[in-house]
This record gives structure tokens, C-alpha cells and sequence, in this order.
């Protein structure tokens, strides 16, 4: 469903992502950890078309995020970490225009606001001007225009941002479904439990490279720490400052490349 | 496994044209709402002023033509002489359209977070970029249509056009305003495609050379002429220099040609090149779009990896001496006003356009002998001085506007952290008026001493125009300050946008009438004095001599009265900004 293979992205002399490998399945929820400038926003920019990789390629659903940017995004739903709102819509004409750009019938575009309204506790704020919204108003915003049009892949930078505990509950329990129902769900964010709790695999970054790739139970026993936090691992796999990583060959599992890329593997 | 799902089935194209009309309308239809609902007083106001320019711009050009109309000038000779004049106007609008949609565009498509949100949809990127590509030709125009259309509306007038000429301005403005349009997003799109990592110099060389042909084209122009002013041997001269705005591949010329065939009667020569203005903006419009589409992610993409410059600043000399010039101001004051300084200095937009505009002034005011002005007579020089004066004080508004305005706003932003500070709210204010007093008084004296100088004017006249200077320096700044923190905007970001505001336009306003009355009160007398041109007052008086004492007395009164208004115009929003700024919650 999503398919990273070998991408490199740089930002002038900085490489932000080097040698990328990926695969996310139907039906799973892949969170990618790391910390600030670890490369997480970038992977993710690029998996929406938003950036280009220098090297590599990156697939939605089978479309080359580049070749045929159109397609890939259009099975996609996407949560940025900084929203956009049209300031001057309300929250029923932004969901609208988001159905019209997603190619939904006016009939199709009216009942899946309403679903999506009813989900996010839109209906009560839904008819105001959105430059009204407190930021986790927004938030709910965005995730019902990301989730309109039944996207197959969901992509979310930080999902949890300014949301109140309760919306933190609904969305976990959430992404819980749309992965029940087949949706590859990817986010990326910097609050570990939250990846503990509904990942079915993690993925933790540091400097532009994947560390490691593979679920927390897997990750606990290769760092002989079966009943340490992810939050004890990750700064086990980030902090070394300088000494030996505990991994000394650190194992990318899960991918299933694609012929012409096997031969550039680097993990 | 490729999914084969056409692109133009996720979204066909009329659906999509259709839904960005759509949210175009409702944007504007909740804009209308607002403005008509919570700010009918600042839109009455906006629309008044915009009224007032329009109308006093028309009355000028119907003046002007008029006066051309009374010299002894052949039809032939009218007829081209106005065409030049036109031709030349809209050259140079065509020349600072290319430039500022260009820019605008950039700022709109590549550095906004609407385009990158538009562009996770899966919309056609030529529909995105012809949306924003909309937005930049409606911000950048505006100000021309409210500048060309009452030349045109003038010419109509003088001419006795027939109806259809009023008709065909519109959309020969809309026509001429796209193809400029279309350059400049043109431009815009391949700098940002082929140059990502150099389009700050690419832009600032541009506009040096752009800069330079325009002083070099002013000052072939306006050069010394072999005949005297306003003689047919004058005009004639005066045309073959204006030939460089006549080119017929100009659109500009287009535009002048049809209009001035439509005030004429010919209306099919005026529709030929009515269609000709059409054809050339859709076509460069259909090339903008093909660069789009070519190459608008691929831009974007590649402008994040252009390597950002890493200024290292160290602590530099020049801020530790100032630090110590400035000994004598309360700590936080002197705080805020390096602070202030600092980033004024570091912000290349800032500084840029203060420097362009002051250099502009300075050169023109270098050259001034070298123009043929009339140097012998001197309520002539007189006049010109106060002019200059007049130009920069209204250079200064503008700077206090766009740049003093919107500090309050957007250090009410960062209240979190003044508020913190163990000092007093009215030092933050007070450090602001310091900045821009101190700030508009040395460029602005040195101009006016230059311009002064360069005319020759007598020493009273001098000495008076640098106290006017002071005074114009001091109530601008109170005037920028007090209504800064009598209206501050805490939700916008850009200080652009607040400066373009209501309070903006206010403060605007309020500095352009200080402006006004200040010169008037000093200039009036000392130019009635100095040019002996006294009738009405010696109407009422015996003799000369007595005459002339009452004006010199009227000088000093006049300079006694700028005084008492600079202070009521320091004071009294310096007053109300403290006031408000001291209850501003945040």
C-alpha cells in the first residue's frame, strides 16, 4: 500500500533521508518515531507528493508519487502537523470543498459530512466561520476532510496536536478502526505512548536513517530489555552520543521489495 | 500492482473548476458579510478615500489636458502628445506590474500554506496555479486600475469621446493588466524552477537593472532642452525623447492606440487592437500555465532543498557603540530601540525599500539643476523646495506605516514575554516613538539639506525646513505609535497586512494630513515673502515694507503654529496609544 524504496531525499549539503526502505500493509498502523529533524516530516512530505525524492521512488497504492502524483494522492488522506483552514468558510463549506476536490456527488458529499461530523463532534461548531476554531476544533476539521473520501492510505503528521484528552481517546480508537477496515494508516509523531499503544509496527529514525523497523516486542528482545518502555528503547537507539549503538547491525524486517530495488538495499 | 485509475476520473475538470469558483465566491461572499456587518465604518472610509483619489487624480488629468489644450499646438501635434504622455504612463505600469505580480505570485504560490494544502488534493496543478495566479493579478492591479483609469476617464472627457470609449476601458485595462500578469508569473515560475537557490539575487539584480534604466530613461528625458519650455520646438523634442514608450510591440502602446482610436470615433481600429491586447494576454497566460504545469512541484520541491543562507552573526562593533551613544535613554528604551534596530538591519525587505526610496529622492535631488527647471525665478525654486519637502514627508508616512504601524501588533504577539519583563508598558511605547523618530530624522534632513543645497534657497528658508523636518519626524512618529496601540491586530502575522488594514489606512491618512498642514502653515508665507507676490495683502496695507513685515511675521507664526501642531500631534496619540496599550489584554 506504501512503498518506500531506497529514497534519498537533501536538503542542500544535509541529507534529511538517506537510503529509505518501507513497506506499509493494508490494515496496519505504522508509526514512525524520531526526534526533531530526524527526517520524519520529510518521508512524509514526500509520501504526499508535497516533496520530491532525489533518489528512490515512493508508491501509493501502486502510483509513483511522482510520475503520477494525481492518482497516489487521490487514495490518500492527510493530517499535516500545521492545519490549513480557509479562514472566511465555515466548517461546512470547507468539508465541501474538500468532497468537490476529492471528485464526491453533492449526495455523497452531504452524507459523509454528516458522518464525519457526527465522528469529530463537528455539527455543533460546523456552520461557523473556522477562523472561530480553537486548535483542536481545526484539528477535528482537517481529520474529517482527510477522512471524506474513505481513503485507503491515511497519513498523519502528529496527530495528537492540540487535541483534548478525550479526542486523543476517539482518534487512537480510530485509527484502531480504519485499520480493522483494511486502511494503511501511517503517522509519524514524538509521543511514544501513543505509538506504543496503537502501533502495530514502528519505525525510529535518527539522523535521516532507519534504525529500526519491526513491532515492540521485537524491538525489546533485540535490545534484551523485555520489559522496558518504547520510551527507554528509543533513547537505548537515539542518544548514543557517540558510543556503539546496542544494535550493532540493526534489522529492517517487514519490506518486500520490488524487484529492480533489491539489488540497492543497503540494510 | 498499479491501480488503473485515470487521474481525470478522480476529479473531473469541470468539477474542478467548479469547485474553485466555488470557494472563490464563498470567500469573498463571507469577506462582504463581515466587512458589512463589523466594519462598515472602515470600508466606507477605504471607499471614500479611494473616492477622493480617483476624483483628484481625474480633476488633475482633466487639468493637465486642458492646459495642453490652451498651448498653441497643432491638432497633429496635441494628438501626439498626449499619446506619448499616455503611452509613457502605461509603460511604466507595465513595467512595475511584471515586477509585482511576479513577486506577489511568488509570495502566493511558493511561501503560502494554501498552495501546499491544494496540492495534497488531487488537483490539476495548472488549476492551482491559475487560482493563485488570479489572487496576485487582483492584488497587484488594483492600485493601477485606481491610478490609469482616471487618466483614461480624463482623456475621455477632454476629447468628447463617444459612449463606447467608456465601454472598451474596461476590458482594454483587463486585457493590458494580464499580459504584464503573465510575464511576471512566468518568470516567477522558471526562476523558481531553474534557480531556486538564487532568486533573491536574481530578483534584486532585476530590479537594479530595472532601476537603472528607469533613472537613465528620466534622465534622458527630463534633460535640459535646446528650446524653451513649452514651445512647439519644445514639445517636438520632448516627443522624440518619449519615443522608447511608442515601440509597437508594446502592449502599452496597444492599449494608448485603441483607446485614443475609440475617443476618435474609430471603433474598428479600436477593437483591432482591442483583440490584439486579448489575444497576446491569453496567450502568454496559456504559456504561464504550461510552465506551471511542467514544472510547479517540481519548484517546490526543489525550493526546499535550496540551501538557506546561515547567517553568523557575531556581535558587532557598531551595536556597542551605539549601545554607548545611546547611554543617556532609560535602560529598556535603549533595550527595545537596538532590538528594534537589530532586526530592522537583519530584514533585507525592510531595509531595501527604505533605501531604494531614499535613494531615488537623493538622486533626483543630486541632479535637480540638471532638469530643466526654470532656476532664475525664485518662487519657482521656492515652490520646489517646499515640494521636495513635501515628497519626503509623505516618503516618511509611508515608512511609518509600513514599518512603525504594525511593531505594536506584532509585539503584542510576543506579549507572553514583554509582559514577563519587570518593566513598564508605556517604556515599550515610548522605545517605538524613539526608533521612528530617531530613525526618519537623519535620512530625512540630509534629503531635504541636499535638495535645498542643490536649489539654492535662501538661508531662512533652509533653516526653516529643517525644523519642519523635526517636526514632521516627531508627530509622524506619535501618529504611527499612539494609533499602533490604539488598534493593534494580535491575530495577524504580517506586518504587510497590518500595515494595509484599517489602522494602517488610518494612520496613512492621519500622517498625510499632518503632512499637509505642516507644509502649508510654513510654506505659504515664506512663499508669498520670498517671491514678493503679495497683491491681496497689499490691498490692505499702506506700503511694501509693512507687507513684508507682516509675512515674515506670518513665517514665524506659521512656524510658532507647526509647532504647537506637532506636539498636539505627538502627544495626543502618544496619550491614547498608552492608554489602550496599558488595558490591552493579551
Amino acid at each position: 500500500m506504501i512503498e518506500f524504496c531506497n529514497v534519498t531525499r537533501r536538503y542542500g549539503s544535509k541529507v534529511a533521508v538517506r537510503g529509505l526502505n518501507l513497506l506499509v500493509q493494508p490494515g496496519e498502523v505504522f508509526a514512525l518515531l524520531g526526534r526533531n529533524g530526524a527526517g520524519k516530516t520529510t518521508s512524509i512530505k514526500m509520501l504526499v507528493g508535497l516533496l520530491r525524492p532525489d533518489e528512490g521512488a515512493i508508491r501509493v497504492c501502486g502510483h509513483d508519487v511522482v510520475k503520477h502524483v494525481r492518482n497516489a494522492v487521490g487514495c490518500l488522506g492527510y493530517v499535516p502537523d500545521a492545519v490549513f483552514l480557509y479562514e472566511k468558510l465555515t466548517g461546512r463549506e470547507f468539508l465541501e470543498f474538500a468532497a468537490s476536490m476529492r471528485g464526491l456527488s453533492r449526495e455523497e458529499s452531504e452524507q459523509r459530512i454528516l458522518r464525519e461530523s457526527q465522528r469529530f463532534q463537528l455539527t455543533d461548531f460546523l456552520d461557523t466561520l473556522t477562523e472561530t476554531y480553537s486548535h483542536g476544533m481545526k484539528q477535528r476539521l482537517v481529520f474529517a476532510s482527510a477522512l471524506l473520501h474513505d481513503p485507503r492510505v491515511l497519513v498523519i503528521d502528529e496527530p495528537m496536536v492540540g487535541l483534548d484528552p478525550p479526542s486523543v481517546r476517539m482518534v487512537k480508537d480510530l485509527l484502531r478502526e480504519l485499520a480493522a477496515s483494511g486502511v494503511a494508516v501511517f503517522l509519524s509523531t514524538h509521543i511514544l505512548d501513543i505509538a506504543e499503544q496503537i502501533a502495530d509496527r514502528i519505525g525510529i529514525v535518527d539522523r535521516g536513517e532507519l534504525r529500526y523497523l519491526g513491532t515492540l516486542a521485537e524491538l525489546q528482545a533485540e535490545l534484551s530489555l523485555p520489559h522496558s518502555t518504547l520510551e527507554q528503547m528509543f533513547l537505548e537507539l537515539t542518544e548514543s552520543n557517540g558510543r556503539p549503538p546496542r544494535i550493532e547491525e540493526w534489522r529492517i524486517r517487514g519490506a518486500d521489495w520490488p524487484s529492480e530495488h533489491k539489488s540497492e538495499e543497503t540494510h | 500492482m498499479a491501480i488503473a485509475t485515470s487521474a481525470d476520473e478522480l476529479l473531473p475538470a469541470e468539477s474542478e473548476m467548479r469547485a474553485f469558483r466555488v470557494l472563490r465566491w464563498r470567500i469573498v461572499r463571507s469577506i462582504a458579510r463581515q466587512v458589512m456587518t463589523e466594519a462598515r465604518f472602515r470600508a466606507a472610509l477605504i471607499f471614500a478615500l479611494s473616492a477622493l483619489l480617483w476624483l483628484g487624480l481625474f480633476l488633475l488629468f482633466v487639468d493637465g489636458l486642458r492646459f495642453l489644450g490652451s498651448v498653441n499646438l497643432s491638432p497633429d501635434l496635441y494628438l501626439q502628445t498626449v499619446s506619448a504622455i499616455i503611452s509613457m504612463f502605461f509603460a511604466a505600469l507595465l513595467v512595475m506590474l511584471f515586477f509585482s505580480s511576479g513577486i506577489i505570485l511568488y509570495s502566493s504560490l511558493f511561501r503560502s500554506r494554501e498552495t501546499l494544502f491544494l496540492l495534497t488534493f488531487p488537483a490539476r496543478v495548472e488549476r492551482v496555479f491559475v487560482h493563485k495566479f488570479h489572487d496576485a493579478v487582483l492584488f497587484s492591479s488594483w492600485g493601477f486600475i485606481l491610478l490609469g483609469s482616471p487618466v483614461l476617464a480624463a482623456y475621455g472627457v477632454t476629447a468628447g469621446a463617444p459612449w463606447y470609449y467608456y465601454a472598451l476601458t474596461l476590458p482594454f485595462i483587463l486585457a493590458f493588466i494580464y499580459v504584464p500578469a503573465a510575464w511576471g508569473a512566468a518568470c516567477c515560475l522558471l526562476i523558481m524552477d531553474r534557480f531556486p537557490g538564487s532568486r533573491r539575487k536574481l530578483l534584486a539584480a532585476g530590479a537594479a537593472a530595472a532601476i537603472v534604466v528607469a533613472a537613465w530613461s528620466i534622465w534622458s528625458t527630463f534633460a535640459r532642452t535646446a528650446h524653451d519650455f513649452l514651445t512647439v520646438g519644445w514639445f517636438q523634442e520632448m516627443l522624440g525623447r518619449l519615443q522608447i514608450s511608442q515601440g509597437k510591440v508594446l502592449p502599452s502602446w496597444w492599449l494608448t492606440a485603441g483607446l485614443l482610436a475609440a475617443a476618435e470615433d474609430l471603433w474598428a481600429e479600436s477593437v483591432k487592437f482591442l483583440f490584439l491586447l486579448v489575444a497576446n494576454a491569453l496567450f502568454f497566460r496559456q504559456i504561464a500555465v504550461g510552465i506551471a504545469e511542467a514544472s510547479l512541484r517540481r519548484a517546490l520541491s526543489a525550493m526546499s532543498s535550496a540551501p538557506e543562507a546561515h547567517r553568523i552573526v557575531r556581535s558587532a562593533r557598531q551595536w556597542q557603540v551605539l549601545e554607548r551613544l545611546l547611554a543617556g535613554l532609560p535602560l529598556p528604551v535603549r533595550l527595545f530601540l537596538i532590538k528594534d534596530l537589530r532586526i530592522f538591519c537583519r530584514d533585507p525587505l525592510q531595509w531595501s525599500q527604505f533605501l531604494i526610496f531614499f535613494g531615488l529622492l537623493g538622486l533626483y535631488f543630486l541632479n535637480i539643476r540638471r532638469f530643466s527647471y526654470n532656476m532664475q525665478y525664485a518662487a519657482w525654486v521656492n515652490m520646489l523646495s517646499f515640494l521636495n519637502l513635501t515628497v519626503v514627508g509623505l516618503l516618511m508616512s509611508t515608512f511609518t506605516t509600513r514599518f512603525v504601524y504594525p511593531m505594536i501588533s506584532i509585539e503584542g504577539q510576543r506579549f507572553w514575554l514583554l509582559g514577563l519583563l519587570p518593566i513598564r508598558r508605556d517604556m515599550i511605547l515610548w522605545s517605538k516613538f524613539t526608533f521612528a523618530a530617531l530613525g526618519t530624522l537623519p535620512p530625512s534632513c540630509l534629503l531635504v539639506f541636499l535638495s535645498d543645497v542643490m536649489l539654492d534657497v535662501d538661508t531662512m528658508v533652509l533653516v526653516g525646513h529643517q525644523i519642519t523636518c523635526l517636526l514632521l519626524c516627531v508627530g509622524l512618529a506619535g501618529i504611527a505609535v499612539g494609533l499602533g496601540a490604539r488598534l493593534p491586530n494580535l491575530r495577524e502575522e504580517s506586518p504587510s497586512r497590518i500595515a494595509a488594514g484599517f489602522g494602517g489606512t488610518l494612520n496613512l491618512v492621519v500622517s498625510t494630513l499632518y503632512i499637509v498642514a505642516i507644509v502649508v502653515l510654513t510654506a505659504v508665507p515664506a512663499h508669498c515673502y520670498l517671491s514678493g507676490d503679495f497683491p491681496m495683502l497689499l490691498q490692505f496695507l499702506s506700503d511694501r515694507s509693512t507687507a513684508q513685515w507682516w509675512l515674515r511675521a506670518m513665517f514665524f507664526a506659521g512656524m510658532l503654529i507647526s509647532v504647537v501642531l506637532a506636539a498636539i500631534a505627538t502627544i495626543l496619540p502618544m496619550a491614547i496609544g498608552l492608554r489602550a496599550f496599558r488595558r490591552l489584554d493579551f
